[in-house]
């Protein structure tokens, strides 16, 4: 088992036994709940909305290096810089190098969760630039030294005293149980920041090819001003965010936002195609666009889930996910968390290492139901879990337990035999007064759940003597 | 600044475009209208202000657009205010003087401790109740620094729904001639703290309407 396994197994048992985390979810996906389902009436066919950013994101996707190329040339022509990374190191040293020529020394970022990817932020640290998170959810978990939990909320597991004694230990500010206050002292504090940072960060929920602009969408206005006030903009993105045209966003943005919160249309979708222009009031004097691949290249070389590129990272998978209702967002222990992680981040990090998120699953596709670009999630998670298998990197246990597991399985007075011996074994662990000790073989199951009474006969025997016949 | 060395450039596209010689698998499924057809957009439009907590007024001329400038002013707390620089916001604004600081977009951007900002926009959205602006309507900063955003629209400006309001930047040049473009839907909010709704996180609290109907 690996490491990442083991840690997985810990967080998950400990997270889903914890009464207050479980209450705190419990709370934002019953909210959500309810805020999506009044969101979908706005719309007069949610289907018809699924299957439209469906076919803009198929198209997009299957023409990736015509709409990428197009896209470039625009800014390009917009006096803008476009940066190809391979992988995260790249990015990060594009990023860096942008920093030290520009003299950066404060960094603000709005969310970008390729960010969280390539961990950005510890590499401009390391080089002594000083990051401040602006999303408010992101600077409450930047606070704490955590990652987010969440794609679309990332404070999602605090509660408000929890945010108020963060503030006041870290911030200095007084106590308070007003969650008006509370983002006032955000506001505050990060208003200083947006004014004498040199440098915004964003990411980008969408880049338009036929525009030449990134797109991002936020509700609080922090990823307008860390896109307007610093002198320098980076935009960093993953390749797949691609998307044909404007007109496009007609349908993804209202789309987004019902699948992402509920709401109708987020406050503030944004555009941005380079630096300030002759004749602008302001803006940044530099734009550079960072696409990076870090594996989704040979993502999309596989046909079978090269529909994982679709995602527009809208959290819709996680919140309806009863994994992810019971463990939260930390357990995973990876960047996205959820049905969508749980697919994508064993495909970027290694099958060996990470297979086990793709195992953590009941299959039962309440993710595929309700992702609004039809991605069939929990076919992905199938798939991932027979290309583990067949690349031998499951545990030999496990290998050695399916062939006796076929093997008695195949023949029906085998079957009949351990089924008999099985019984005799509980009963007898029960009458030996060994339940629930470390003999106890059924301890891993019955620790968190009580065992029914174990039956004389088998449902064949019962049958039996009840009809007479087989 | 220097070019920078990109070699990946070439590594990456040439991976894409060996995969995209085939193509993936497309979901075949509904393809009905998506959203019902706006058809009154004036009163639509001031239903969705109302949900998405924008103050819609509607006036009839210029004069009673002076005026209602003028009433929402005297809510505001002392300071200075921020007006984009154009002709139409010049003739308003002189008729509502009211002592305090004035400063135009031509002059720059926006202090940070301006209370009001006032400025035109590129398009009104009777779907969802949305103003679009762009680098030219005072900046960028000129639409979120402060904790009241005022804009002065007309009724030529209103658009019925989303896919209208893409039309019209395409057509308008809007994208093409600003490096910024957004849209607005009510002011600035977050939910970030136990699903709770609180109005102006980073942007403006108030976001006023000032729509001319002549």
């Amino acid at each position: 088992m690996s490491t990442a396994s083991q840690e997985f197994l810990r967080k998950a048992a400990e997270k889903s036994a914890d009464p207050v985390h479980r209450g705190i979810v419990r709370w934002n996906i019953d909210q959500y709940d309810t805020s999506v389902g009044k969101g979908k009436t706005r719309f007069a066919d949610w289907e018809a909305a699924r299957q439209r950013c469906h076919d803009i994101k198929w198209e997009a996707v299957n023409h990736l290096d015509k709409y990428l190329l197009q896209f470039e040339q625009k800014v390009k022509e917009n006096g803008g810089h476009v940066f190809w990374a391979e992988n995260g190191e790249e990015a990060r040293q594009y990023i860096c190098d942008v920093a030290k020529r520009g003299g950066v020394k404060k960094v603000v970022k709005s969310k970008s969760m390729v960010s969280e990817e390539i961990h950005l932020a510890a590499a401009l640290e390391k080089m002594g630039v000083e990051v401040v998170e602006t999303d408010l959810g992101e600077f409450i978990v930047q606070l704490r030294n955590e990652p987010p939990y969440h794609i679309v909320t990332p404070a999602m597991h605090l509660n408000r005293q929890q945010v108020s004694k963060l503030f006041h230990e870290k911030l200095g500010a007084a106590e308070t149980q007003d969650p008006p206050e509370l983002v006032a002292i955000a506001r505050r504090w990060l208003r200083k920041s947006f004014f004498s940072a040199e440098m915004g960060i964003s990411g980008a929920n969408f880049i338009v090819a036929d525009a030449g602009m990134v797109t991002i969408t936020t509700n609080e206005g922090n990823g307008r001003l860390s896109t307007s006030v610093p002198r320098i903009h980076v935009a960093l993105t993953g390749i797949e965010k691609v998307i044909p045209r404007l007109q496009d966003l007609a349908t993804l943005w209202p789309t987004l936002a019902t699948a992402g919160t509920g709401q109708p249309i987020t406050c503030y979708n944004t555009l941005m195609g380079g630096a300030r222009r002759a004749g602008e009031v302001d803006g940044p004097e530099e734009f550079h666009v960072v696409l990076v691949d870090n594996g989704r290249s040979e993502l999309l070389a596989d046909l079978e889930q090269r529909e994982v590129l679709h995602c527009i990272r809208c959290g819709a998978c996680i919140n309806a996910c009863p994994v992810f209702r019971n463990i939260g967002g930390h357990a995973y222990g990876v960047t996205y968390p959820g049905p969508i992680g749980s697919v994508l981040e064993p495909r970027l990090l290694g099958l060996k290492e990470y297979q086990h998120l793709s195992f953590a699953s009941s299959l039962c596709g309440a993710c595929t139901d309700v992702c609004p670009v039809h991605i069939e999630l929990h076919h992905h998670l199938l798939q991932n879990r027979r290309n583990a298998i067949h690349s031998g990197t499951h545990p030999a246990s496990e290998r050695l337990g399916m062939k006796f597991f076929r093997w008695m399985m195949s023949s029906a007075p085998r079957f009949r035999f351990f089924g008999w011996l099985g019984r005799m074994a509980l009963r007898a662990v029960r009458a030996l007064g060994l339940e629930g000790t470390a003999l106890d073989p059924m301890r891993p199951w019955t620790k968190d759940r009580a065992m029914p009474p174990i039956p004389r006969e088998s449902f064949r025997e019962m049958w039996r003597q009840q009809n007479g016949t087989h | 600044m220097a070019p920078t060395e990109n070699p990946s450039r070439e590594r990456i596209l040439g991976r894409i475009r060996a995969a995209v010689q085939t193509t993936g698998p497309h979901h075949e499924g509904a393809a009905g209208q998506i959203f019902a057809p706006v058809t009154n957009t004036l009163d639509r439009f001031q239903k969705e202000c109302v949900a998405n907590i924008t103050e819609c007024m509607v006036t009839a001329d210029s004069a009673s657009s002076a005026a209602a400038i003028k009433a929402i002013l005297a809510t505001l707390p002392p300071g200075e205010i921020f007006v984009q620089d154009a002709p139409e916001l010049r003739a308003l604004v002189s008729g509502v003087k009211d002592g305090r600081p004035l400063r135009w977009s031509s002059e720059g951007p926006p202090n940070e401790a301006s209370q009001a900002t006032i400025t035109l926009c590129e398009a009104l959205v009777a779907q969802t109740g949305s103003v679009l602006v762009s680098a030219a309507n005072g900046g960028r900063q000129a639409t979120v620094i402060a904790p009241a955003h005022i804009v002065f629209a007309t009724l030529d400006q209103l658009v019925p729904d989303l896919e209208a309001v893409m039309a019209r930047i395409n057509e308008r040049g809007i994208a093409g001639r600003n490096s910024y473009v957004c849209l607005i839907t009510g002011s600035s909010r977050t939910a970030d703290i136990e699903k709770i709704l609180i109005m102006g996180a980073h942007g403006p609290r108030r976001l006023i309407v000032v729509l001319q109907t002549a």
